[in-house]
């Protein structure tokens, strides 16, 4: 089996004590899996990919990134495997350029300047935003704020990358190259996000969450296409699916 | 603020460590003169005043930017003539000195505070940081100036936009209503500590120790930083020992 996995193990989870949020989650998912995470407003889709990268440790249940427990004691080596994108970028971004932002991780790992410089221009093009490097981020607007952050992740090099509604803020061709940035990621993704569509262009599997437990995990074709299924748990179609509809 | 800090100017390329001890001296110097020194301490403002032109930082702007602070410095001052009620014969003349100390007192706040500002709008927060680190200043506390740095950042992001939020929804009124000062000063603590977590998470995960290891390389000492050091320890020490502005003035 290859090394780089994630295992979830009967995971509830409550904010502050007070009412369940996540409650027996159970899955894994292993190198080259793409697995969309998908449910209405609250479902508990950010808080379950919090979870992972240990930014809340008061769970029950284990959690294991490639065979290491998350626990207090193991958040270095975890996260350093990880990429996680925020849903909300404002959060995530916080030195003065985008530059200096995209390299902080490398250089937090101790890289080298030069192999710095080359993540950084890397993560930029593949991205799309080599304009925008000197620019002060809070000048950036969202879309553009969304791009720096997912570059500011890409430049990590993580062997596991979590996303939270990645799509959000961007235009139909920045979409689209995400879209093709997260097809080229070959190690393990997860994506939590409302655009289905996108969901069904870039991931195999799919797990449905409802009142924070696992409705469904299967195949995205299989969940996708599944009126029923999908509209039980406050969801529709994906755009592109819904006209096939119209037509049958 | 990290903007300005971030500008290319010779004096933002001075070793941080360097900075850092200059201003505290400058500091320490500042302090220790008597409380009825003002003549000498009128000779101290040659620090804030060569830097502020070295770095082609404005004063103006200086004095904008800490238009919150600037009066409780003087604030302080204020209340020394009530209990000072005895008179200094200065050049001759007899002046209360509850007013001489007073000035004295409003003198020192204001460089050590000019100073601090110019220490940090010349150097950007990684880089102070790190300079502490080389002191062996712990982990935790140089966490803790970092966050405080861009706590204050966060802050009044959130209160621009909590207020252009409110103003939208209240067309045609100036400012903010009094009745719902509370809950606004209260949401935008909270969001602003929300917020303020968040940038903390995000730095943790992309593998931010407190140890800023990878500027250490990259801030080499040179010999121009000794000479800025050495430069002006003895100025500092000049002014402080000597008092150089009345010598001047017996001169001319
Ligand atoms: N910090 C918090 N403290 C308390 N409750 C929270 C906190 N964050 C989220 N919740 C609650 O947990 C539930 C799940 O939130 P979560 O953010 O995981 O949902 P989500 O599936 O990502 O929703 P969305 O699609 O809107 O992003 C929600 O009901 C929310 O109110
Ligand atoms: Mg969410």
């Amino acid at each position: 089996m290859s090394h780089i996995h994630i295992d979830v193990e009967n995971v509830s989870f409550s904010y502050d004590k007070g009412r369940e949020i996540l409650s027996g989650i159970s899955f894994h998912a292993a190198e080259h899996d793409s697995v969309g995470i998908i449910g209405a407003n609250g479902a508990g889709k950010s808080t379950l990919l919090k979870l992972l990268v240990g930014l809340r440790l008061d769970f029950n249940g284990t959690v294991r990134v490639e065979d290491i427990p998350v626990e207090k004691g193991t958040l270095p080596q975890v996260r350093s495997r990880i990429g996680y994108v925020f849903q909300d970028s404002e959060s995530q971004l916080f030195m003065n350029t985008v530059r200096e932002d995209i390299a902080f991780a490398p250089r937090n790992y101790g890289l080298p300047e030069g192999e710095v410089e080359k993540r950084v221009e890397q993560a930029l093009e593949m991205t799309g935003i080599a304009h925008l490097k000197d620019r002060a981020i809070y000048k950036l607007s969202g879309g553009e704020k969304k791009l720096a952050s997912i570059a500011s992740i890409l430049s990590m090099n993580p062997d596991i990358l979590l996303m939270d509604e990645p799509s959000i803020a961007l235009d139909p061709k920045n979409r689209r190259n995400l879209i093709h940035i997260l097809n080229s990621f070959h190690h393990l993704k997860l994506i939590a996000s409302h655009d289905l569509d996108m969901i069904l262009d870039t991931c195999r599997r799919t797990i449905l969450l409802s009142g924070g437990r696992i409705i469904r995990d299967g195949r995205t074709e299989d969940i996708l296409t599944d009126k029923k299924l999908l509209e039980d748990n406050g969801l529709e179609l994906p755009l592109t699916l819904q006209g096939q509809n119209r037509i049958d | 603020m990290d903007t300005l800090a971030a500008r290319d100017q010779w004096v933002n390329h001075v070793h941080p460590l360097v900075k850092f001890i200059v201003t505290l001296c400058y500091i320490a110097a500042v302090v220790s003169f008597s409380k009825y020194d003002i003549v000498g301490l009128a000779g101290m403002a040659v620090y804030p005043v060569a830097v502020f032109i070295l770095s082609e930082n404005s004063f103006l702007d200086s004095v904008r930017r800490l238009r919150f602070v600037l009066p409780l410095v003087c604030l302080v001052g204020i209340c020394n003539p009530l209990f000072d009620k005895s008179t200094v014969m200065l050049g001759g003349m007899a002046v209360s000195a509850g007013i001489l100390s007073m000035a004295a007192l409003i003198m020192k706040g204001v460089f050590a505070l000019m100073a601090s500002y110019l220490l940090i709008a010349t150097t950007p927060a990684e880089t102070l940081c790190c300079a502490f680190r080389m002191l062996h200043i712990p982990r935790i506390l140089v966490t803790q100036f970092l966050l405080t740095y861009r706590y204050i950042t966060v802050l009044l992001e959130e209160a621009e936009r909590i207020t252009q939020a409110y103003a939208l929804r209240a067309p045609g009124q100036k400012g903010v209503h009094f009745k719902v000062w509370g809950s606004l000063a209260g949401q935008l603590l909270l969001r602003s500590m929300d917020r303020a977590e968040e940038v903390y998470e995000s730095m943790q995960l992309r593998g931010y120790r407190g140890d800023f290891g990878y500027m250490r390389e990259r801030l080499s000492f040179r010999w121009q930083d000794g000479a800025y050091l050495i430069f002006w320890l003895g100025v500092i020490l000049l002014f402080r020992v000597v008092p150089v502005v009345s010598v001047v003035g017996s001169i001319v």
